[in-house]
């Protein structure tokens, strides 16, 4: 540090320059979750934050606060760290809401890490989202540190004795923990096209055309506008460009995993909009592929809406689409996060139930 | 005089950052654009809009012929968390996505399981849940045109729909207690039901916000330096949009009647009349004129529900079954919550929902086998990871300064797309 930078925050004119700060905490504009709602609100004409001398500001080099509004992914944590250090000293860390403090909601995600890991945090705001007045009363208590060089709770909660208060026993009979009731099948039998009987005139009347035209292995009415497809791996893509004439997109592209019978079923939901009368159908091509060779044929060379989510299922489940450019890389997740993590052989950390005292 | 050729020797390796920022994209794509005598820039993580992702563009000129998405950067896992909850902690989860257009989301996973278990839901429940359907639309909407005032970098018009946002938080927080994330719509009916006084004040909230809503028409909808920004920006047109399953709104902003509400109607939409505003146009402008209009149709519907609310419980007679103050808990689940809901479980099967959130349709597919109290498996796709393919192609062809704008009229919210 040199002379001019030491007269600077210990010097005789340092209580301007801690002024000066006080009233301009700028923060940068890092929304990474879903908490930027209630930020917005705070800077808007409602709470209106600027009275206090705060102002969001879209640059990092000239700004000095980060609000990390929540979740911070494995991704976002490497954004996180390359703007705080882009910024200019001193610099300062409020962090919002559950996800940011301990995890929140998303605790034993797989792609989440905690703030505090990876900048130093000043202040944190709790809740799930906290409101504005939370956030704000946060700058002020950050506005106090700088002046004073400590940081305080903006609220200290005072101890109660409840036992006196309520006239307990001192002795409290120890508790059992409830039982979860979590319960969760081992080896469940899956069935994706249980069929329901619905009074539903077109269906039939499609149902009777698709057995005529589609090499299928089973077509079931599963509800009103729905209707299940089952085919073999090698006849899929014949099906759904034959499908492709009355369907023009895709809506959804979905794999279930189910390990104890070593297969993957996986989805294809097509639907209709340029033909008013099959606009709520949807219609649902499955197959099943071996869990040790999980190959599909890509069918993003006939509905381009199914390239992105094919992507995103290769990188959670590892079912390679054969025909679609992007397989093997990343699209969703960080390099780091654990290979196909939404595959039921890779556990997250279950929740306790803990009875203290 | 005799013409030479001369050749410059122009270095095409990709630049270090490539590698230390974990580019998804092959570094020949990089080497053929500097070959080309193209650009590729990147627009974020770290940029002035809401939510973030990059954006990979590849440009001549200024001109985009590329743009590759980069998202993932608000992925929460929703998916895979959902298989270790129960079915009735799942509903703030589900909301966690877009909380600021909570009951859309909620209710789509609810409207799930009902369709499972074959609930039938108490007529009160259906209006009460479209009027919150309504207020989060609204909510959405306006946040979207604050955004999107943000991304062209006007100020007035980001404070004015924040504003009005506090109305539709207020009216949100008389009836579920919470200002973002209710989580007020349970399998069956909702927590409890909403007295005559807040009703009252949802009313009189929609004539505020359509009295408010003329005065912002004035200062931004119809601002000459806004139509400028936005007009002929970003053009999809109808075939385009329904070849790469643009949803919502700005499926209907290129001509495309869909309207989940209106296709497949669910809770109150059938009893009450109501028109869908349709654009033709697929610029920027178009999607959010489509959303503005949307807005004040949706301010009619409240009205028209409130108008038109029938007596009655609010929980469903399935989900009560033989408790003994059938009376009370039909008005107010509290304190009954986990003997009713704690154990539940959701009949084998596969059912799939389809919800007109505020940015477009939202799906479900919920896996259960029968046994678990945990969803087997339950597969999101929010409106913003449906239209991302849509949104990357209406980049193509305009200049990079427009990037914002076409950006903010899509109303992309990352970690709802990511989930």
């Amino acid at each position: 540090m040199s002379e001019d930078v030491r007269f600077l925050h210990s010097g005789i004119l340092s209580p301007i320059k801690k002024w000066g700060t006080k009233w301009s905490l700028w923060p940068v504009h890092l929304v990474t979750a879903c908490c930027g709602v209630e930020l917005a609100h705070a800077y808007a004409c409602g709470y209106d934050a600027e009275r206090i001398g705060s102002l969001n500001y879209g640059i990092c080099r000239q700004t000095n606060l980060i609000i990390v509004e929540g979740a911070i992914t494995r991704k976002m944590a490497k954004v996180l760290r390359i703007t705080w250090e882009q910024m200019p000293n001193p610099k300062f860390v409020i962090v919002m809401g559950a996800c940011g403090l301990k995890g929140g909601l998303f605790w034993n995600s797989y792609h989440m890490v905690k703030p505090s890991d990876v900048v130093p945090v000043d202040f944190f705001v709790p809740g799930c989202p906290p409101t504005p007045e939370a956030l704000i009363r946060a700058i002020v208590q950050l506005q106090e540190k700088i002046v004073t060089g400590e940081a305080k709770n903006s609220v200290e909660f005072k101890e109660v004795d409840l036992g006196k208060l309520l006239g307990v026993a001192e002795e409290v009979k120890p508790k059992k923990p409830p039982k979860s009731p979590k319960k969760v099948e081992a080896k469940p039998e899956i069935v994706i096209d249980k069929a329901r009987d619905v009074e539903w005139k077109l269906g039939k009347k499609l149902v009777e055309e698709f057995e005529k035209i589609l090499t299928a292995e089973s077509i079931t009415i599963t509800d009103v506008n729905r209707i299940c497809v089952r085919v073999k791996r090698k006849n899929l893509i014949s099906v759904v460009s034959k499908l492709a004439k009355k369907f023009d997109h895709v809506k959804s592209v979905n794999v279930i995993d189910v390990p104890h019978e070593n297969k993957f079923i996986v989805e294809f939901w097509l639907g209709c909009y340029s033909n008013k009368e099959l606009m709520p159908v949807l219609v649902n091509v499955a197959t099943e592929v071996p869990r040790d060779d999980p190959k599909v044929p890509s069918i993003a060379g006939i509905f381009p809406s199914a390239d992105y989510m094919e992507r995103e299922m290769h990188e959670l489940f590892g079912v390679w689409f054969e025909g679609n450019p992007w397989m093997g890389r990343n699209f969703l997740l960080d390099p780091d996060t654990p290979k196909y993590p939404l595959r039921k052989d890779f556990k997250l950390e279950e929740d306790r139930f803990v009875v203290e005292g | 005089m005799e013409e030479k050729e001369f050749a410059l020797e122009v270095p095409v390796q990709p630049p270090q950052e490539f590698r230390s920022l974990f580019l998804p994209i092959p570094p020949e794509f990089v080497e053929e654009a500097y070959r080309k005598d193209e650009f590729v820039i990147l627009v974020g993580p770290q940029h002035p809009g809401s939510g973030h992702m990059r954006l990979i563009v590849r440009v001549k000129g200024d001109v985009m012929t590329e743009v590759i998405p980069d998202p993932g950067y608000v992925h929460r896992a929703i998916e895979k968390l959902a298989e270790t909850k129960l079915f009735i902690q799942n509903i703030p989860l589900v909301e966690r996505p877009a909380i600021m257009d909570c009951a859309n989301m909620s209710l789509g996973y609810v409207r799930a399981i009902e369709k499972a278990m074959d609930l039938e839901v108490p007529p009160r429940a259906r209006f009460i849940r479209t009027i919150l359907a309504e207020l989060c639309r609204i909510g959405t909407h306006l946040y979207d045109a604050g955004i999107l005032a943000v991304f062209i970098g006007h100020t007035t018009g980001f404070m004015w729909p924040f504003g009005l946002r506090e109305y539709i938080c207020e009216a949100l927080c008389r009836i579920t207690g919470a200002r973002v994330t209710a989580s007020f719509i349970i399998p069956g009916g909702i927590r409890r039901d909403v007295d005559e006084k807040t009703l009252r004040f949802v009313y009189a909230v929609t004539r505020t916000l359509e009295e408010k809503l003329k005065k912002f028409e004035r200062i931004f909808v119809k601002n000459p330096a806004v139509i400028m920004r936005l007009k002929d920006v970003g053009v999809l047109d109808r075939k385009d949009a329904i070849r790469f399953g643009v949803v919502g709104p700005f499926l209907r902003a290129s001509g495309v009647e869909y309207d989940v509400r209106k296709v497949e109607p669910y809770e109150a939409y059938d009893e009450i009349d109501f028109e869908i505003p349709v654009g033709d146009d697929g610029d920027s402008y178009s999607r959010f004129l489509v959303r503005v209009n949307e807005v004040m149709e949706s301010l009619n519907i409240i009205r028209r529900a409130i108008k038109n609310i029938p007596e009655g419980p609010v929980v469903s007679e399935g989900i009560i079954g033989k408790l003994k103050d059938k009376e009370k808990v039909g008005k107010d689940v509290r304190g009954y919550f986990f003997r009713l809901f704690g154990r539940m479980t959701v009949p084998a099967g596969e059912y799939t929902t389809l919800t007109e959130a505020a940015r477009g349709t939202l799906l479900y597919t919920l896996v259960s086998d029968g046994k678990s109290t945990v969803p087997y498996r339950l597969r999101v796709v929010t409106p913003g990871w449906a239209y991302l393919r849509g949104f990357m192609e209406a980049c193509k062809g305009e200049r990079l300064a427009d990037l914002q704008a076409i950006y903010g009229s899509f109303g992309y919210f990352p970690p709802e797309a990511d989930r």
